[in-house]
C-alpha cells in the first residue's frame, strides 16, 4: 500500500530552519528534512508556518512609534 | 510617528519592556511623612490633545487629494500656510505639541535657542529636528524669565503657520501661573516676590500663606500692625555678577550679558536679510535693562515648607532662588578658579541660565559625557562661593570629583572634607566643600558612630549649594530623601542622559528645579568639544546549534547562548585586531561576567569585573593606558561610568543590559573624551555586536534610540570583510563551536549568579538589602576606598607580588591570599612599621 502526502519544499536560512525544526517538535509536519537550508513539509502547512514565522521574527524588532509604548 | 494599532506582537513587547524595567526599581522605601512633603502641581500633567477642540475633521472632507490617505489622521493641510513660509523654519502640530525645525534654515540657530529654552528637544539629527512642547519645559520656559505673551509671539513669528488655537491656549495655560511667584532668600529672611502684585494679594488672602507672613515697620522692626503695602524693590539683575572663568575680551559690558549682545548683534543683521526674525534675547533684556518694579512680602523661616506645600496645591509652584550675595548669615567660602581655568563657550552657556539675574536658580544642566559637567559645577561653586555639599553616585567619583576640585580651583585641600564608607572628615574653617554619595546621605539603616555624628553635622547646617552629580541614576525616592533632608538654597543637578526607563524623571523637574540647559551633541562635535564617534550595529549570526539551544531554553540562558555566539566571537576577535592595527586603544564591555571572562581568556586580554582587587585593577588601568603592548582591555558594568579612560578610542560591546538607554550613553561617553579627538580626521568607533534572529536585536534597537536622537547614526554592517580568511581565528570548526555550546549548556545558574552582582551600580548595591547581603558573603573581593599611602604600602605592608601567566593576564589573588606580607611573623610588623 502506498500513502501519498503532497508536500512543498521549502528553502530557507539556518535560523529559520533551527525555528522550523522546532514547531515541529510539537506539531510534526515536516515529511523529511533534507539539508541545513532545506526541508519538506506537508503542504496545507504552508500558510500556517508563515503566519508562526513572521510571529516569531517580529517579536525581536523594536517599533519605535508604539502608541501606547508610555517611552515616546 | 504614524503606527499600527496594538497587536499582539506589540503586547509581547510591552511585557518585555516592563520586566526589564524593573531592575532600576530597587529603592529606598519612602517615609509617609516624607512622601506628603513631595507634590507635583497639578497642570504637570496636562496633555495638549485635550485643549484640542477646534479644526477635527474640517480638512478631512474639504481637501482631501491623491496623497491624503497616505497621512491618514495626520493630515494637516487645513493649516493655512503663511505667504513667506519659506523664510519661516519651523512648523507645529496642533495635536501634540510637536514642533518641527528645519535645521538648515539661516535662522535656525535662534530659533534653536529659542526651541531649547520653551522646549524638550525629542530628536536632532542633522536636518530636521524635533521638539516638544510640556508642561515642564514651559514650567522651564517661565523660570527663565520668558513671558507667556512673547513665548507665543515668537512662535508665531517662526513658524510656518499661524500657531494652531489649541497650542496658545495650552502655553497660557501652563504658564499662567507657572514661575509667577518666586521663593527668594535674601538678607537671610524669605520672601515671597513676584511681579505681578495682583497676584500677591490673591495669595496672601489664602489661610495658609496668610499666616507666614511677617510685617515689619520702618526700622525694620517685626511689628504686629497689620499693613497690607508690599515692598517694591527693583528686579534683579545680573549685571555686577561676573562668572569665573569667562574669558573677558575687549568687550568690558557685564559678563552674563555679553553673550546675549552678540547674539543680538547677530540677530540685528540678520533681521536685514530676513524680515520677520525673533528677538527672544532682545526682549529678555529689555526687561533686564529697565528697572522694573517687583513686589514682595516677607514670610517666617519656619513657614517656609508649609507655604510652599500650599502654594504647589493652588497651582502657583514658586521658583526658588537665592540671592547668595546678599546673603551675611552663611559664611563666605574663599574659593576661586584658577587663572588658567577657561571655561568653554557652551558651559557659559549655561551657568548664564542658572545665574541670569544675579540670583542662582536651581535647576537641571545637560551636557553629554566628557563635555566638562564637573567643571560646570565647579564654576558655579565658585560663583556661589558659600559652603557646598557635593553628592555623586559611587566613592571612586567622590575622589573625582575632589581631585577636580583641586586641579581647577584654588580651594585648599583641608576645606574639602570626604564623607564616605571609609573616610569621614570635616573641613577646616565654617565653610568649605563635603563631597559624598547619595546613598551615603540617604541611608537610613543604622549607621556607625562616625557616620551617625557626620550626618547629623550635614543635617544641622544650611547648605549654600547642593550639588547633584548623575541626577537621573538615583533611585527616585532615595534622591527625595536627600533633597528633603539636607537643607540647601541652590540645587543644580548635571546629568548627560535626562531619561530613565522607568519614567521618574519627571519627578526631577519639581524636586530640583526645571532644566536650564541641555547642549546639542552633534553641535559640541562638530565644535571639537567631544569626539566624533561612528556607530555601527554588527549582526553576527546565529550558528544553528546555537540557534537551536536558544529556541529551547528559559531567558536565563537564551541570554548566554546569544552572547556566547561563535561568530560574535570571531567578529570580536576581527575587529580587535583590526582596531589594534590602526592603533586604537579598544575597550570591550559585557554585562555579562561569565560571558567577559571567557572572552577574555580566548583571546587572551585582561579583564576588569566587580570582583577584581582594587590593586590589579590600578594595574591593568595603568598598562593599559601607557603600555604600548596592551592596547585591549575587557570590562564588564564597572567601566561603565567611573573608569576615566581618555586614551580608549574604540568601543566594542558584546553584551549589554536589555533595553537601557541610559547604559548605551554613558558607554558611548566613555570615548567622547578620547584624548585624540582634535587630531585631523580622527574618529573614535562604537561597535555593538547582536545576535541575528535573537532577543537582542530588540533590545539592541530600543536601546539606540537616545542616541539616535541626538543625532547618531548606526551602520549596520552585516557581514566584516575578509573575517573568514584569518588563520588565527577562533572557533573555526565546528567541533570547537559544539565544546563551546557545550560548556555554555553546562553552565549552571551559580555561574550565571555573578551577574546579579554587578547588575547595581554602588549606589543601587547599598540601597538592595539582597544585594547588600550577598556582599558579606565570604570569598568576594570587595571594592574599598583607602588613602593613596596604604595603597603604596606605606601602612604596614612590605610588598606585594603578582604572578603573571603567558597570556598577559594577570594572576587573579589579590589582597589576603597568601602573599608576601603574610610571611613575615607578626613581631616583624612593628619593626617594618617603624621604618
Amino acid at each position: 500500500m502506498v500513502n501519498a502526502v503532497t508536500g512543498v519544499l521549502i528553502e530557507c536560512d539556518t535560523t529559520v530552519k533551527a525555528i522550523i525544526k522546532n514547531l515541529d517538535s510539537k506539531h510534526h509536519f515536516i515529511v523529511d528534512d533534507l539539508d541545513d537550508t532545506h526541508v519538506f513539509i506537508v503542504s496545507t502547512w504552508v500558510e500556517r508556518l508563515k503566519s508562526e514565522l513572521e510571529r516569531l521574527l517580529d517579536e525581536n524588532a523594536y517599533t519605535i512609534s508604539d502608541p501606547k509604548d508610555p517611552k515616546n | 510617528m504614524n503606527s499600527i494599532g496594538p497587536s499582539a506582537a506589540s503586547q509581547k513587547k510591552r511585557k518585555l519592556s516592563d520586566a526589564e524595567s524593573s531592575d532600576e526599581d530597587s529603592d529606598v522605601q519612602l517615609d509617609s511623612d516624607l512622601q506628603s512633603k513631595l507634590y507635583v502641581p497639578r497642570h504637570a500633567n496636562l496633555d495638549p490633545s485635550s485643549l484640542n477642540s477646534t479644526h477635527h475633521g474640517i480638512g478631512i472632507e474639504g481637501q482631501k487629494d491623491f496623497v491624503s490617505h497616505i497621512f491618514g489622521n495626520e493630515d494637516y493641510t487645513w493649516l493655512p500656510l503663511k505667504s513667506d513660509h519659506k523664510s519661516r523654519p519651523l512648523w507645529i502640530s496642533p495635536e501634540n505639541g510637536h514642533i518641527i525645525l528645519e535645521g538648515f534654515s539661516p535662522i535656525a540657530e535662534q530659533a534653536q535657542d529659542f526651541l531649547v529654552a520653551i522646549s524638550e528637544p525629542v530628536s536632532r539629527p542633522a536636518h530636521i529636528h524635533e521638539y516638544k512642547l510640556t508642561p515642564y519645559s514651559l514650567y522651564a520656559a517661565v523660570s527663565v524669565g520668558l513671558e507667556t505673551e512673547d513665548i507665543i509671539e515668537v512662535l508665531n513669528r517662526l513658524s510656518k503657520v499661524p500657531v494652531p488655537e489649541s497650542i496658545t491656549k495650552f502655553i497660557r495655560q501652563c504658564t499662567l501661573s507657572y514661575g509667577k511667584v518666586k521663593l527668594v532668600l535674601k538678607h537671610n529672611r524669605y520672601y515671597v516676590e513676584s511681579a505681578h502684585p495682583e497676584t500677591l494679594q490673591m495669595l496672601l488672602k489664602d489661610s495658609v500663606i496668610g499666616v507666614g507672613r511677617v510685617y515689619r515697620d520702618e526700622n525694620d522692626q517685626i511689628t504686629t500692625e497689620q499693613n497690607s503695602a508690599l515692598t517694591v524693590s527693583s528686579k534683579p539683575t545680573g549685571k555686577d555678577l561676573t562668572i569665573p572663568g569667562v574669558q573677558k575680551g575687549k568687550d568690558t559690558k557685564p559678563d552674563g550679558l555679553n553673550e546675549k549682545l552678540t547674539a543680538e548683534e547677530q540677530k540685528k543683521a540678520d533681521e536685514k536679510l530676513f524680515g520677520a526674525v525673533v528677538a527672544i534675547d532682545k526682549e529678555d533684556e529689555d526687561d533686564d535693562d529697565e528697572a522694573e518694579q517687583v513686589h514682595a512680602f516677607e514670610i517666617q523661616a519656619d513657614h517656609v515648607e508649609s507655604i510652599k506645600k500650599r502654594c504647589n496645591e493652588i497651582d502657583y509652584p514658586m521658583l526658588e532662588e537665592y540671592d547668595f550675595r546678599n546673603d551675611t548669615v552663611n559664611p563666605n567660602l574663599e574659593i576661586d578658579l584658577k587663572p588658567i581655568t577657561v571655561i568653554r563657550p557652551y558651559q557659559e552657556k549655561s551657568l548664564s541660565k542658572m545665574f541670569g539675574n544675579g540670583r542662582a536658580r536651581s535647576g537641571i544642566i545637560v551636557l553629554p559625557c566628557g563635555a566638562g559637567k564637573t567643571l560646570v559645577g565647579i564654576t558655579a561653586a565658585c560663583t556661589i562661593k558659600k559652603s557646598c555639599l557635593v553628592l555623586c553616585t559611587s566613592s571612586v567619583s567622590v575622589m573625582q570629583w575632589k581631585q577636580q576640585f583641586l586641579q581647577w580651583s584654588n580651594i585648599k585641600e583641608n576645606q574639602i572634607a570626604v564623607f564616605t564608607s571609609d573616610q569621614k572628615e570635616r573641613f577646616s574653617g565654617d565653610a568649605g566643600i563635603v563631597i559624598s554619595t547619595y546613598s551615603m546621605v540617604a541611608n537610613k539603616r543604622k549607621r556607625s558612630y562616625d557616620a551617625q555624628k557626620m550626618m547629623d553635622f550635614l543635617e544641622s547646617r544650611e547648605w549654600g549649594f547642593l550639588l547633584l552629580d548623575e541626577v537621573h541614576v538615583v533611585p527616585a525616592n532615595m534622591f527625595r530623601t536627600v533633597v528633603t533632608t539636607i537643607a540647601a538654597h541652590a540645587k543644580l543637578g548635571l546629568t548627560a542622559t535626562l531619561v530613565r526607563e522607568d519614567e521618574k524623571i519627571d519627578d526631577l523637574n519639581f524636586l530640583i528645579g526645571p532644566k536650564l540647559y541641555e547642549a546639542n551633541w552633534m553641535d559640541l562635535a562638530s565644535k571639537g568639544h567631544i569626539a566624533n564617534v561612528q556607530c555601527a550595529e554588527v549582526w553576527c549570526p546565529m550558528t544553528p546549534e546555537f540557534y537551536a539551544e536558544y529556541l529551547l531554553e528559559n531567558t536565563r540562558k537564551r541570554t548566554l547562548l546569544y552572547v556566547m555566539n561563535p561568530r560574535k566571537f570571531q567578529a570580536t576577535q576581527y575587529l580587535i585586531r583590526y582596531h589594534e592595527e590602526r592603533g586604537d586603544k579598544i575597550i570591550v564591555f559585557s554585562d555579562n561576567v561569565h560571558a567577559l571572562v571567557e572572552y577574555a581568556k580566548k583571546l587572551q586580554k585582561p579583564y576588569i569585573y566587580g570582583g577584581t582587587g582594587q590593586q590589579e585593577r590600578m594595574r591593568i588601568l595603568q598598562n593599559f593606558q601607557y603600555n604600548p603592548i596592551v592596547n585591549t582591555i575587557f570590562l564588564s558594568k564597572v567601566g561603565d561610568t567611573s573608569i576615566d579612560l581618555p586614551e580608549a578610542t574604540c568601543l566594542i560591546q558584546i553584551s549589554s543590559h536589555y533595553g537601557s538607554r541610559r547604559q548605551e550613553a554613558q558607554r558611548l561617553g566613555r570615548i567622547l573624551r578620547a584624548k585624540r579627538r582634535n587630531d585631523e580626521g580622527f574618529n573614535a568607533f562604537f561597535y555593538s555586536l547582536v545576535s541575528k534572529d535573537t532577543q537582542e536585536m530588540y533590545y539592541s534597537t530600543k536601546r539606540q534610540q537616545f542616541l539616535i536622537d541626538q543625532g547618531y547614526a548606526f551602520k549596520v554592517i552585516t557581514n566584516l570583510e575578509g573575517i573568514d580568511s584569518d588563520p588565527t581565528l577562533v572557533f573555526k570548526t565546528k567541533n570547537e563551536q559544539l565544546d563551546l555550546l557545550k560548556s555554555v549548556l553546562l553552565t549552571n545558574e551559580a555561574d550565571m549568579k555573578d551577574e546579579d552582582l554587578h547588575e547595581m551600580d554602588d549606589v543601587g548595591r547599598i540601597t538592595d538589602r539582597k544585594v547588600a547581603a550577598k556582599n558579606r558573603l565570604p570569598g568576594l573581593v570587595r571594592r574599598t576606598m583607602t588613602t593613596s599611602k596604604s595603597l603604596a604600602g606605606g601602612d604596614n605592608m612590605a610588598y606585594m607580588e603578582y604572578s603573571r601567566s603567558s597570556g598577559g593576564q594577570f594572576a587573579k589573588n589579590p589582597r589576603g591570599a597568601p602573599g608576601a606580607s603574610k610571611e613575615h611573623h607578626s613581631l616583624f610588623k612593628k619593626h617594618l612599621k617603624r621604618k
